[in-house]
């Protein structure tokens, strides 16, 4: 229940137009804090959904593979140019982004993270990495303007952001390959 | 077993809401950025050209009426520009170059919008309008002083302007269409000058030939 009230404190907080047009003004940060932030939001949030509906989890989630599924298209979606750029547009997008990203991405995650096996979670690491390798040169690449609502400079800013996360996700891929922890349990 | 029905179903249902956002999120799969998704639209809503004061660079001031009875091919522009203006109005001028000389002028005229009203006065254009081997004539450069005007063009045909801190702007960039009415019927890649040429040509030509 506490957790259930942090994290709607925070999509509330996230939600105040001050704080959201301020982290919405600068494009790196619009993409790599606000939307994470919203499903962290959505994941402390789910708590309260687990234990009041676990048999619906259960039911339909028991293997975590479609929450798993929900999320990875909830948060592709997210990174679709046009879509961050219509968020700022149209205020029915930018609801859509506080709810999708909470609820249809932070509770799935967090019902599912747990019930996939270590291959599973690593598969979506690499998943990941690989996309965040793809969209950074993309955005770095990119020789026009992507999103109307940025100056390209932001653009590169979030090219190289998106292959610092992707060099980031590489290193812990690779020591979670090399390392064994039982060693040092 | 019963589980794993359940679940599958799950993910059969999940991965079709998917489709439908992606769908609807770029438009068919043909709009991934908000500029494609904007051009798509204009050439649907086919708006007119609203009713601003141009002053150009031989300091004459007219409206779009100007150019009754003729196609005006249309680039939007600030002359401080160091990045994609110049290469804007270069692509702009070999377009010019390809069409046939008894259509300038007469069939179509080009003109260069500058948004940047402040520094962009007539000596400013007449000096650039220089560089591009525009005529100020077939090819003109002209501002809109208004600013109401210019915001309601700029709306119109949905170009962004964002001013940066150094006195530069970041807008998106196309080749624009106009018709005799006066109505915007294409939006095109400032990139592709041979295919912009070759379309403008075909339009002329119809047009001539269903004069006769």
């Amino acid at each position: 229940m506490n957790q259930f009230f942090y994290g709607l404190l925070l999509l509330i907080f996230l939600a105040l137009p001050p704080v959201a047009h301020l982290l919405e003004s600068i494009m790196i940060v619009h993409m790599h804090m606000q939307m994470p932030m919203l499903v962290i939001a959505g994941f402390l949030m789910a708590r309260l959904f687990q234990l009041r509906f676990p048999a619906f989890f259960e039911k339909w989630n028991g293997n975590g593979i479609p929450g798993i599924i929900l999320f990875l298209i909830i948060v592709v979606f997210w990174t679709i140019p046009r879509a961050m750029d219509e968020a700022l547009t149209f205020p029915s997008m930018e609801v859509f982004k506080f709810f999708s990203l909470s609820i249809l991405a932070g509770i799935p995650l967090r019902d599912s993270w747990k019930k996939l096996s270590t291959i599973g979670k690593n598969a979506i690491i690499v998943i990941f990495t690989i996309k965040y390798f793809g969209m950074g040169l993309l955005y770095i690449k990119a020789p026009v303007q992507l999103c109307n609502n940025y100056l390209i400079i932001d653009q590169l800013t979030l090219g190289w952001g998106f292959l610092t996360t992707a060099i980031c996700l590489v290193i812990y891929l690779l020591y979670v390959t090399f390392t064994d922890p039982t060693k040092y349990e | 077993m019963i589980k794993n029905r359940h679940t599958a179903f799950a993910s059969f249902l999940v991965i079709i809401f998917g489709c439908i956002l992606f769908y609807l999120g770029t438009a068919g799969f043909t709009a991934f950025t908000a500029e494609t998704a904007r051009v798509n639209q204009l050439i649907d809503n086919k708006p007119k050209f609203p009713d601003v004061t141009f002053e150009d660079s031989k300091g004459r001031t007219y409206s779009i009426s100007e150019f009754k009875d003729k196609y005006v091919f249309i680039t939007f522009l600030y002359t401080s520009c160091t990045t994609v203006c110049p290469k804007l109005e270069m692509n702009m001028s070999k377009v010019y170059d390809l069409l046939p000389n008894k259509y300038i002028g007469k069939d179509i005229v080009f003109l260069s919008i500058s948004f940047d009203a402040k520094r962009d006065d007539p000596a400013t254009l007449e000096k650039y309008r220089g560089y591009f081997k525009s005529d100020g004539e077939t090819w003109r450069m002209a501002r809109i002083s208004n600013q109401a005007e210019l915001d309601s063009l700029l709306k119109a045909f949905g170009v962004t302007v964002i001013p940066d801190e150094n006195g530069n702007f970041a807008h998106n960039s196309a080749f624009y269409l106009v018709d005799k009415q006066g109505t915007l019927i294409d939006v095109m890649d400032y990139k592709k000058i041979d295919e912009a040429g070759k379309k403008l040509v075909n339009i002329l030509n119809k047009d001539r030939g269903s004069k006769r």
